[in-house]
């Protein structure tokens, strides 16, 4: 019924939208000054151009008076191999120690003069460096951007001088759990390929990368027709477009013997890894089945999917209320500190799993009622519970476009995924089109009877084996 | 934080991996986390746990890591329930007979189940003679009729009989009559070649049965019990 009442709004919206009648619009006085249906349309439209080199220009103006510019490249610990895994976290470290024009000292200062931030993120499939200025510095921006990537110093003292606060942060990341537990689900579900090294990489090589093996990264990574410029905020795309030309025209998109680093698929391995360790407080547990890539078309049901799963943690006030049948029950039979339904997707793959957070004596039940929710999204999933996921999905995409920073980074890697910047309004329509019948086909597709990965930290010794979890992807039906 | 700093000879530290914040650590600097001469003793970083190379386990579609699983996922599961099913078909079917082996252990051994059947040589009796053999505690008649008393038998009308059974649903061969000799009115055993219808007779109440084992006078309602025979060959007969 949600799902009726959303349609027909929105129908009404754009109908009012077209008409602009006084009268018509005279009547809405109280509500919020623009509809749903109306925002989605009236968003504004991301350019995208591309330069003779293969580099790709996208922005959107969004008339705010700061601006996010950055460069989403698609490189990252997947191009990787276990001599090098480590080299684009390492590379990231090196990114801001200054470049050929600019020296650290002087690279701050003109960073910090703008009051600008000047930030970097490596993940499995891209790499993003971006800074957060005022609209009206975006050449500069652009400039020093263009140098951070282009002509990083790389200088031998500062990568010595780097080692340790690579092998420091490394040594950070061990309590945050989550990020274990999840790099370790990868390590298992992806073992023997590329996609399940983690993105910082071992230790060891951490402690023997040279500038060499950077300078070999770079040259094979970052080419032209690999990169985005994309900017959100109160840019003006012809502007950047000719600062894109003048800055960014020198990057190659040539390989050196012709060697272009193609992606292989990636096997995925049903399995389990579990690090026990009965001194820590709470287990972290992550079990997922191979999911869709970036590009499916059953991504959208399967975001819905999850959205009907929610999320939940112990500071959520709606008690035996909340939504997500999951979530009651975590409240009300205290099964775990907090679940998350996440679905992590690559460009030919993905894992689609839960992720919870318990104490030693409930992992057990958790892991049970969290396949029980996969199975009832295969079996008995309702039209309320749909309705339900998809306002949740589409409130939660809205939600997060809240600034140019966001906006920037949902620019770069959409373009980087599909080729293009796909906008709320088509995503909107993607959702709506589900009903339950394609939910649970495209569910039983993935999950019903499937072998999952799954990955544990911390006092563990309740989780079931894997024999009875691979047992409760399927129910005795029929 | 690791708290590795000062207890180089503890097992891994990440056993160790409370929230400590170990002011040692930050002079520690880049020393802490060089291990110190163990050899593949000291894991750091959850980076560098190694998952095992299974390729010796796996089937041959999912050796190649650079190929999806997803392709051949049905087919590793088709082949892993049917193979689940069979054996456990074939289980259960073991079982069954190991436990109907136990338990039949318990019935009836070879040489008491030997005395339930008779074998008989036909050649030893002679025509128009009837002997008997004792068979589950009860006398058995067998007689080799004549071609008269054949002809005799199946010629009689089934209106006046009291037990009204054909000849010939009395018997499997004609030339032989095997039939208990149990009278039955009150159980005496009739005298061969005796009586009024020139079968047999039973003293004890006056019953008159004839060549087939009917009766035909006296106070027995039924008539003589034919036995489950069969014949093997042409000169032996099996009873029972």
């Amino acid at each position: 019924m949600a799902a009726s009442v959303c349609r027909v709004g929105s129908t009404v919206g754009r109908a009012l939208a077209k008409n602009r009648n006084p009268i018509l619009l005279s009547l809405r006085r109280g509500q919020a000054s623009v509809s749903y249906a109306q925002s989605l349309v009236g968003a504004p439209e991301t350019r995208l151009t591309a330069l003779d080199n293969g580099l790709r220009v996208a922005s959107e103006e969004t008339g705010h008076a700061t601006c996010t510019v950055g460069l989403w490249i698609s490189a990252g610990s997947r191009y990787e191999n276990e001599k090098n895994n480590g080299a684009g976290f390492f590379l990231e470290h090196m990114a801001f120690k200054g470049t050929k024009n600019h020296p650290q000292t002087a690279l701050e200062q003109q960073v910090e003069s703008m009051g600008a931030h000047l930030s970097a993120y490596t993940s499995r499939e891209h790499t993003a460096y971006y800074m957060k200025t005022l609209a009206k510095d975006l050449p500069k921006a652009v400039e020093l951007l263009s140098e951070v990537v282009q002509s990083c110093s790389l200088n031998e003292a500062e990568i010595e001088q780097q080692r340790p606060v690579v092998l420091r942060e490394l040594a950070e990341v061990e309590t945050n759990l989550q990020d274990v537990c999840l790099d370790l689900l990868h390590a298992t579900a992806f073992q023997g390929t590329p996609l399940g090294q983690s993105v910082l990489g071992p230790s060891d090589n951490a402690r023997t990368l040279t500038r060499q093996n950077l300078v070999d990264y770079v040259n094979s990574h970052y080419k032209a027709p690999r990169m985005v410029l994309a900017a959100a905020g109160g840019v003006n795309h012809e502007e950047l477009v000719s600062l894109a030309k003048s800055h960014f025209s020198g990057v190659s998109f040539e390989y050196e013997g012709d060697a272009v680093p193609l992606l292989s698929p990636c096997r995925f391995t049903g399995s389990e890894v579990r690090m026990r360790d009965d001194d820590l407080p709470l287990a972290h547990v992550a079990i997922a089945v191979e999911g869709a890539s970036a590009a499916s078309p059953d991504i959208v049901p399967l975001m819905v999917a999850n959205s009907i799963i929610g999320s939940f943690d112990l500071t959520y006030g709606g008690g035996k209320n909340l939504s997500s049948r999951l979530a009651r029950l975590a409240v009300e039979e205290k099964l775990c500190h907090s679940f998350q339904a996440f679905h992590s997707s690559y460009s030919d793959t993905g894992l689609l799993g839960i992720h919870f957070v318990a104490d030693k004596h409930y992992i057990d039940d958790m892991m049970h009622w969290s396949q029980n929710a996969w199975m009832n999204l295969c079996t008995t999933v309702t039209e309320s519970d749909v309705a339900r996921g998809k306002n949740a999905l589409k409130a939660s995409l809205v939600g997060q476009l809240n600034g140019t920073t966001p906006i920037c980074d949902d620019i770069g890697r959409h373009i980087l995924n599909y080729g293009r910047r796909i906008p709320l309004a088509e995503w909107d329509a993607r959702i709506d089109g589900r009903d339950p019948k394609v939910l649970r086909d495209v569910c039983s597709k993935y999950i019903y009877d499937k072998c999952p990965a799954v990955a544990a930290v911390g006092p563990v010794e309740q989780l079931p084996d894997y024999n009875r979890m691979r047992s409760a992807m399927y129910w005795l039906r029929f | 934080m690791m708290s590795i700093a000062g207890r180089p000879g503890v097992l891994s530290p990440y056993l160790q991996a409370t929230k400590h914040t170990a002011k040692s650590l930050l002079f520690a600097g880049a020393t802490e986390l060089v291990p110190a001469a163990a050899p593949g003793g000291i894991r750091l970083a959850h980076t560098d746990i190694k998952i095992p190379d299974f390729s010796d386990y796996r089937r041959p579609e999912v050796i190649d890591p650079n190929k999806s699983s997803q392709g051949s996922s049905e087919g590793r599961r088709v082949f892993s329930y049917l193979f689940t099913g069979a054996t456990t078909v074939v289980g259960v079917y073991s079982a069954k007979t190991v436990v109907t082996q136990f338990v039949s252990s318990m019935s009836a051994s070879a040489d008491v189940l030997a005395l339930s059947k008779i074998e008989i040589k036909l050649g030893d009796i002679p025509e128009g003679k009837n002997m008997t053999f004792k068979w589950r505690g009860k006398p058995l008649f067998v007689r080799h009729r004549t071609e008269k008393e054949i002809a005799t038998e199946e010629a009689v009308n089934l209106g006046e009989l009291r037990d009204p059974q054909h000849d010939k649903e009395r018997v499997v061969d004609p030339k032989w009559v095997i039939v208990l000799g149990v009278c039955t009115h009150l159980g005496c055993v009739p005298i061969a070649n005796a009586g009024d219808f020139g079968g047999y007779y039973c003293p004890c109440h006056g019953s008159h049965y004839d060549a087939s084992g009917r009766i035909r006078k006296g106070p027995a309602p039924l008539n003589l019990e034919v036995p489950y025979y069969e014949f093997p060959d042409e000169d032996t007969v099996v009873v029972g």
